[in-house]
């Protein structure tokens, strides 16, 4: 048959990109997303005006404190939603078998749907917590550096604790046999590491258990992407508050926690590449 | 004809899933242009065969010759095959227009392709409407459109009128001749008999994963045990009349195995002058069922059947 109409398909990790965005776009996800970031935003940042009847925003570590404190629950909770059916829900629709037979390499689907999955939720984070920023670069008292460097290592950290729960739900998805068990798995997992561990974490701090247990602390710490959210936040604005003060007490820098971030979604990435190469569709 | 002129050819082919033998033994080849009915009961082995001619699964043994080219999983090449997975329900919120436009840009297809699909299907109407309110004729015929996209040399389709109305089953039969005709060779795995048997060059009938029979229809008849049925009018009296005639009258009817059919034709019209006659020869659905018939027995008495010697190769 006449063959001429082939070309050499453009970029295949952008095409299937471009399609997930889309997917998420008409499935409302992405608006619905950036509403509940920004409701949650400008909540906490013009909380304080609203008892005071006049404009009085936070001082720039409590704002940060206050909102990352409130991210640690939505934002895993946003990527769990966003991605727990990217490939359970293929496979369940027989697309994923379609998808397969085209010129497609695995490698190319599972990064064009991470590129539009992590995409969505950096623009979700910035657009909803950069407001916050403008809003305290226009009215608070704080230095802009101050403002633009705290928001932007919010933005980062916010984005990289997106992405890590973005390949937990891929891997869940690409484990289990019906959507249903992916979101239950899912929320199960939240609970756990957003909930449960951090409180464990939480009262284990508190406990005064002495200087030798800081070393078991750490290691838990690592252990939970939500935990070294949550410690790089209380580290960046250099101003911990309460019990919270005590997960900013690591004796790791900034650095290390960032690169222990970057650690969770590389070897998540790598887990989750290699299960869907291995997995038979 | 070689192997490489041939669309498909399966040699030897067996694949197992743990403890359980999905192929085995299979052998197959389709020339271009060719219709392929893939036959048989559900969990036969028959997607697996679909699914082992894309390179989605590499056969544990034996070898698969695609468009020329020996296939493996580990090593795919970009191939001109158009696929049809079964009962597939694609993405709801996309519209037709952008589905077909989703998978065209996958296959490095442009849009005036697209765009005459969609009116060759006759979507024009709905292609800018979301998917889940499709019916399940318009999804099917996205999905033919989706197939076809790049004019494939190879069309595989898994069970494609599965929920299908007769009109819809219909049409999607005449757009698998016309591709036939411009040589596109078509693997059809289906359970409707009676929509294929009219169109098809090679039937090919497959059992807990081994392949029982294959050949174009006459030579599967001509094997077959089955009777070549002949009736005329006026029958119990003439019969009476030719006593050689006596020994083929059952049930109302003559009925002659096809090997003799055609001595039996020569004494109709010399010896007693009877030309009004009409021959009926099995059908598909007649050879499918005496070709599962033991299948069938030995299922229930859980013994693994073991093929009689009917294969036969076309074009190898």
């Amino acid at each position: 048959m006449n063959s001429q109409t082939l070309r050499v398909a453009p970029n295949p990790v952008w095409i299937i990109a471009n399609k997930e965005l889309k997917d998420s776009l008409r499935n409302r996800w992405v608006s619905v997303i950036t509403f509940i970031f920004m409701l949650l935003s400008f909540s906490v940042t013009f909380a304080g005006s609203a008892i005071s009847a006049e404009l009085a925003l936070p001082n720039l570590p409590s704002l940060i404190t206050s909102l990352s404190t409130m991210t640690v629950f939505i934002i895993p909770l946003a990527a769990i939603l966003l991605s727990y059916d990217a490939y359970i829900g293929e496979e369940e629709a027989g697309t994923m078998l379609l998808l397969l037979s085209y010129p497609l390499t695995k490698q190319q689907i599972f990064i064009g749907k991470l590129v539009a999955h992590s995409g969505i939720m950096l623009a979700a984070i910035s657009l909803a917590f950069g407001c916050s920023a403008v809003a305290m670069l226009l009215w608070s008292e704080a230095s802009s550096a101050a403002v633009i460097s705290a928001f932007f290592q919010f933005i980062v950290s916010s984005s990289l604790l997106a992405v890590t729960f973005i390949l937990i739900s891929y891997l869940v998805s690409l484990h289990v046999s019906e959507k249903a068990k992916a979101v239950g798995t899912l929320l199960s997992l939240w609970f756990l590491l957003v909930l449960v561990y951090d409180l464990l974490l939480l009262a284990l701090l508190v406990a005064d258990l002495g200087s030798s247990s800081q070393a078991l602390v750490n290691v838990l710490m690592a252990l939970n992407p939500t935990d070294i959210y949550r410690a790089i936040n209380l580290l960046a604005v250099d101003s911990p508050m309460g019990s919270l003060s005590l997960l900013a007490d690591t004796a790791w820098g900034i650095e290390l926690l960032y690169g222990l971030s970057i650690a969770w979604v590389a070897c998540l990435a790598m887990l989750a590449s290699q299960s869907f190469a291995r997995k038979s569709i | 004809m070689h192997i490489e002129d041939l669309a498909v050819s399966l040699q030897a082919v067996s694949h197992q899933f743990g403890d359980f033998a999905a192929l085995t033994e299979v052998d197959c080849a389709l020339q271009p242009g060719q219709l392929l009915a893939l036959l048989g009961h559900n969990g036969a082995g028959k997607s697996t065969l679909l699914k082992v001619i894309l390179g989605l699964i590499d056969p544990s043994h034996g070898q698969v010759t695609v468009l020329g080219q020996r296939l493996s999983a580990h090593n795919r090449k970009p191939m001109n095959i158009g696929y049809l997975p079964e009962n597939i329900s694609f993405y709801d919120k996309l519209t037709g227009h952008e589905l077909l436009s989703y998978f065209a840009a996958l296959k490095g297809v442009g849009q005036v392709r697209v765009n005459r699909l969609i009116e060759e299907f006759g979507l024009q109407y709905a292609q800018h409407k979301p998917l889940k309110g499709y019916s399940k004729g318009m999804k099917q015929r996205l999905g033919i459109a989706q197939a076809i996209l790049a004019e494939p040399q190879l069309l595989l389709l898994d069970e494609p009128t599965v929920g299908l109305d007769p009109q819809a089953s219909e049409f999607l039969y005449q757009k698998i001749q016309s591709l036939t005709q411009l040589g596109c060779a078509v693997m059809v795995s289906t359970h409707e008999l009676n929509l294929i048997e009219p169109q098809l060059d090679v039937a090919m009938v497959m059992g807990q994963g081994r392949n029982l029979a294959t050949g174009p229809m006459d030579s599967l008849v001509k094997q077959s045990q089955l009777p070549v049925t002949i009736r005329f009018d006026d029958m119990i009296r003439r019969v009476t009349r030719y006593n050689h005639l006596a020994a083929f009258y059952h049930n109302g009817a003559l009925r002659c195995p096809v090997a003799e059919t055609e001595s039996l034709v020569e004494y109709l019209t010399t010896q007693c002058h009877i030309f009004d006659f009409e021959i009926e020869k099995p059908g598909l659905s007649a050879l499918y069922q005496e070709l599962m018939a033991p299948m069938q027995q030995n299922d229930e008495q859980g013994i693994v059947f073991q093929p009689v010697n009917q294969t036969v190769l076309v074009g190898a």
